[in-house]
């Protein structure tokens, strides 16, 4: 069960509490994603396989077997029909949902395809590969429609924003850049005075900020346009893995990361404070996951682990409110 | 619309990006936010590109209609497209479903259907040889415009049939809201009509009563072109208010007036008032498809000497020509400013469609904010103590950013270059083609290609200039342009100069081997794939 430390005297009113836990995989998780109307979960391992759960009773739903290696992404589109997964074996697989056939192998990449996300209009898929490159794929066609020379070391992390006008990329070279979608020019190389292995990236909800996370365990939120950051977010642990990050604005709004201490970090937004740490993976908790309209958290964690867990939030009536005050 | 946008030097394009080929387009769209494209074709189906992804979207092919498409409208929230075509048919499809809703057929030929900016079902068509017609779609009524005041003899127009009989050829174009329609007619006058009461409200006319062949709106209605025989395109200011102009108009109309011409002229001279007038003065050279950009600021106009295609485009407040665009030798049918970038799409006689956009400079500062770009060499003196060891920090840390300000990540800023977003269709719903069932082994080792260059094949998009952004890896036979480098002010203002002296500017015109790629050596089997099965409907 997980317990719910205080730190610095601020908790949330309700904190999360485990709620479940997806056994099935047989090597460690890479990623853990909801699709957008939030009756799926979609999960990606180093067995070659990904799976699709369903949200509300964690029941496994399809397994897509077919890469030849371990899978270290994976993205629903947005009508949740088609998910993609980025392999080690160098080609992303779009794949039907509802019945676990590869529809489509992107070719390519000529290393490790590290990182993969949809447009939120579903026509363009965008990857990122330990071969330096972001490639731009057309998902009617499977046609590559843009290579962009992005980084000088591999490529962590490539999302769209809300519109699906930018692309931003992280990699381990230390940079973050910002993309035009529709002609490929860097528009922006967001660049601190030290630069850390950069192991994240993502758009904030509404596209203007970026959450960046670096190997020296911090989490930075840039405001791209200025090249500043904003906020800093530590306390947890993070120097070896890729470890994703979420917002989480469902109900107030905080900041979800794994960490490498085995827990899962809630922050709150502005303040920066650590407002509960959830136990109970025992390995590394490598990805984390937001649901759309609930207060859910879905984390995945290595090889020691091998799970996935939900955490949800009970929302109390006063009246239990006031009795366990009153107990206190 | 993008925070960290430089602005442009020119918004304006440049060079041929690329070009779409799916049988013989005729006539093309872009719906409201220039995220699709439609095409009519010769054969009478319409094409919708995925602009984004250059690939076709959807497919309307009606079986009874064969005949050439000769116009494409898009309704304003993207839901339903309007097609005219050469066996006299209108029609109106509804996009997602690909289904047609309503198929009327005319009395004659329709050149041009434009649906009602905020009504559904109300048309407006601009047949082959006879007054433009308002068309009501459920109940199948037409309208027909007046062209010319009741007094007045019909007016004798220079172009006549080959037996002898007169055609009055007229334009014709809705305004913003869709309550007046303005018609420009054989004798040089623009008629302001309340097509509700089908009553004439005010005329301009245009001096030496040429034909007005095009009359077109801005996006944001508040500019009106016409162009004439007389070879000029002149631009007109509206000086209406937007909504309910029309009724501001009757109450300029004095009940007791004695001349009724004289009456509408003056109420003509308060609707449009001529802000400048565009021609090329040597070649003197007739236009076609004249339209403006999507934010007013330019103006676009398509030469119509054939075995030409030449784009001219001018500043609309300064008045001066800024870029003939130049494409291949093949005279051009159509042309559409995008509604929202600096590109352009002109369709020629041959049935392709080229997209011209601006000519990539890279932007160095982008890779490295510490980068500067110079355009001459620079001497650099150095400080005194530049290469001085300074034992403590060099850098001074900038005042530290104050963490404790509140971050706002959920609000979303309204795009202002729209005004709202109704249940408004941008995309079309993209199903992967299945891949056919080949076992995953062929797929590795194959040779990466980074250019997407395909062979012949329906409705791919084919990339005229090699891909300036391939990365590592070098397919060959791909020409690679060298990165250019964005040219410094001064050095554009002296191009700029030298450009208008000249008044001619060519822009990089097709290679010729490009069309279907350069000496590619290996092909991405997954092109191959794609094209086996065909697209969705």
């Amino acid at each position: 069960m997980a317990s719910s430390e205080a730190l610095d005297n601020t908790t949330i009113p309700q904190p999360y509490k485990l709620k479940q836990t997806l056994t099935g995989h047989k090597r460690s998780i890479s990623s853990v994603k909801f699709s957008d109307d939030g009756l799926l979960i979609a999960t990606s391992s180093a067995d070659k396989t990904a799976r699709t759960w369903s949200t509300s009773d964690g029941s496994f739903l399809q397994e897509f077997s077919g890469h030849d290696q371990g899978i270290s992404d994976l993205a629903f589109s947005s009508d949740a029909r088609y998910l993609a997964t980025a392999s080690d074996d160098k080609t992303v697989r779009i794949w039907d949902v509802s019945t676990g056939v590869t529809v489509k192998t992107l070719t390519g990449h000529t290393n490790y395809v590290f990182c993969v996300n949809y447009n939120p209009q579903s026509n363009m898929i965008v990857s990122g590969s330990f071969d330096e490159t972001v490639r731009v794929w057309d998902v009617k066609s499977g046609k590559c429609l843009k290579v962009l020379p992005a980084h000088s070391d591999p490529v962590t992390a490539v999302n769209f924003n809300r519109d699906g006008t930018l692309i931003v990329s992280s990699s381990y070279d230390g940079l973050c850049r910002i993309w035009d979608a529709s002609t490929g020019h860097c528009m922006k190389t967001l660049i601190d005075d030290e630069n850390p292995p950069v192991s994240f990236v993502k758009f904030s909800p509404n596209g203007k900020f970026i959450l960046v996370g670096t190997l020296d365990s911090t989490l930075r939120l840039w405001n791209f346009s200025t090249g500043k950051f904003l906020k800093t977010y530590t306390g947890h642990s993070n120097s070896k893995y890729c470890i994703s990050s979420a917002f989480s604005i469902t109900n107030g709004k905080y900041i979800v990361s794994g960490s490498e201490d085995n827990c899962v970090y809630l922050w709150e937004l502005q303040t920066r404070k650590i407002v509960q740490k959830l136990e109970g993976h025992t390995d590394a908790v490598i990805a984390v996951a937001c649901h759309p309209t609930e207060n859910m958290i879905a984390s995945g964690a290595l090889e020691n682990d091998k799970t996935v867990k939900i955490w949800t939030q009970e929302v109390q009536k006063p009246e239990d409110r006031t009795d366990e005050m009153a107990k206190q | 619309m993008n925070p960290i946008i430089d602005p442009l030097q020119g918004d304006f394009p440049e060079v041929i990006e690329e070009f779409l080929e799916h049988g013989i387009m005729k006539c093309i769209s872009f719906n409201r936010r220039g995220t699709l494209l439609a095409a009519g074709c010769s054969d009478g189906s319409c094409v919708v590109w995925d602009f984004e992804t250059r690939g076709i979207a959807k497919e309307l092919r009606d079986k009874d209609c064969a005949a050439a498409i000769t116009s494409v409208c898009w309704s304003r929230n993207g839901h339903n497209i309007l097609i005219s075509a050469a066996d006299k048919s209108l029609t109106l499809w509804d996009v997602v479903k690909g289904e047609k809703i309503y198929r009327i057929t005319l009395q004659q030929t329709p050149l041009q259907a434009r649906l009602h900016p905020l009504e559904s079902t109300l048309c407006l068509i601009c047949p082959f040889s006879s007054a433009p017609i308002t068309v009501d779609l459920r109940t199948e009524t037409t309208t027909t415009l007046p062209i010319s005041l009741s007094e007045k003899p019909a007016p004798t127009s220079k172009n006549k049939f080959s037996d002898g009989s007169a055609y009055t050829p007229t334009a014709a174009c809705f305004n913003k809201y869709g309550d007046l329609v303005y018609v420009g007619n054989s004798v040089g006058e623009i008629l302001i009509i309340d097509h509700k009461k089908n009553q004439v409200c005010g005329i301009v006319t245009i001096s030496g009563g040429a034909v007005i062949k095009n009359i077109v709106f801005s996006r944001d209605g508040q500019f009106l072109l016409t162009n004439s025989s007389d070879r000029t395109i002149r631009i007109y200011e509206n000086l209406l208010k937007q909504q309910d102009s029309h009724k501001l108009i009757l109450d300029e109309i004095l009940p007791n007036s004695e001349n009724e011409v004289e009456m509408l002229k003056g109420a003509g001279t308060n609707c449009l008032s001529l802000f400048r007038e565009f021609q090329d003065s040597i070649t003197k050279v007739h236009w076609k498809a004249p339209c403006f950009s999507g934010d007013g600021e330019w103006v676009v106009g398509g030469s119509a000497s054939k075995g030409e295609h030449k784009i001219y485009i001018w500043d609309r407040r300064a008045g001066n020509l800024v870029k003939i665009l130049e494409g291949p030798k093949e005279a051009l049918m159509d042309l559409v400013w995008h509604p929202v970038h600096p590109i352009v799409v002109s369709v020629s006689l041959t049935g392709l469609v080229y997209i011209w956009a601006k000519d990539y400079t890279e932007n160095w500062s982008a890779f490295a904010p510490d980068f500067k770009e110079l355009e001459e060499n620079e001497e650099y003196v150095e400080r005194e103590d530049e290469f001085d060891l300074m034992p403590e920090t060099e850098k001074v840390k900038e005042s530290e950013t104050n963490e404790e300000d509140e971050v706002d990540i959920t609000t979303v800023e309204k795009d202002s270059a729209f005004s709202d977003s109704e249940e408004e269709l941008c995309f079309l719903p993209a199903d992967p083609c299945p891949d056919p069932d080949v076992s995953g082994d062929k797929h590795t080792g194959r040779r990466d290609n980074s250019s997407p260059l395909s062979e012949d094949h329906n409705g791919y998009s084919n990339q005229v200039e090699g891909p300036e952004n391939s990365g590592g890896e070098d397919t060959g036979g791909v020409t690679h342009l060298k990165r250019r480098r964005k040219p410094s002010e001064k050095v554009l203002e002296q191009q700029q100069a030298q450009k208008v002296q000249k008044s001619k500017a060519s822009g990089k015109s097709l290679k010729p081997k490009s069309k279907f790629g350069n000496e590619q050596e290996e092909e991405n089997d997954m092109n191959h794939f794609g094209d086996e099965n065909g697209f969705d409907d």
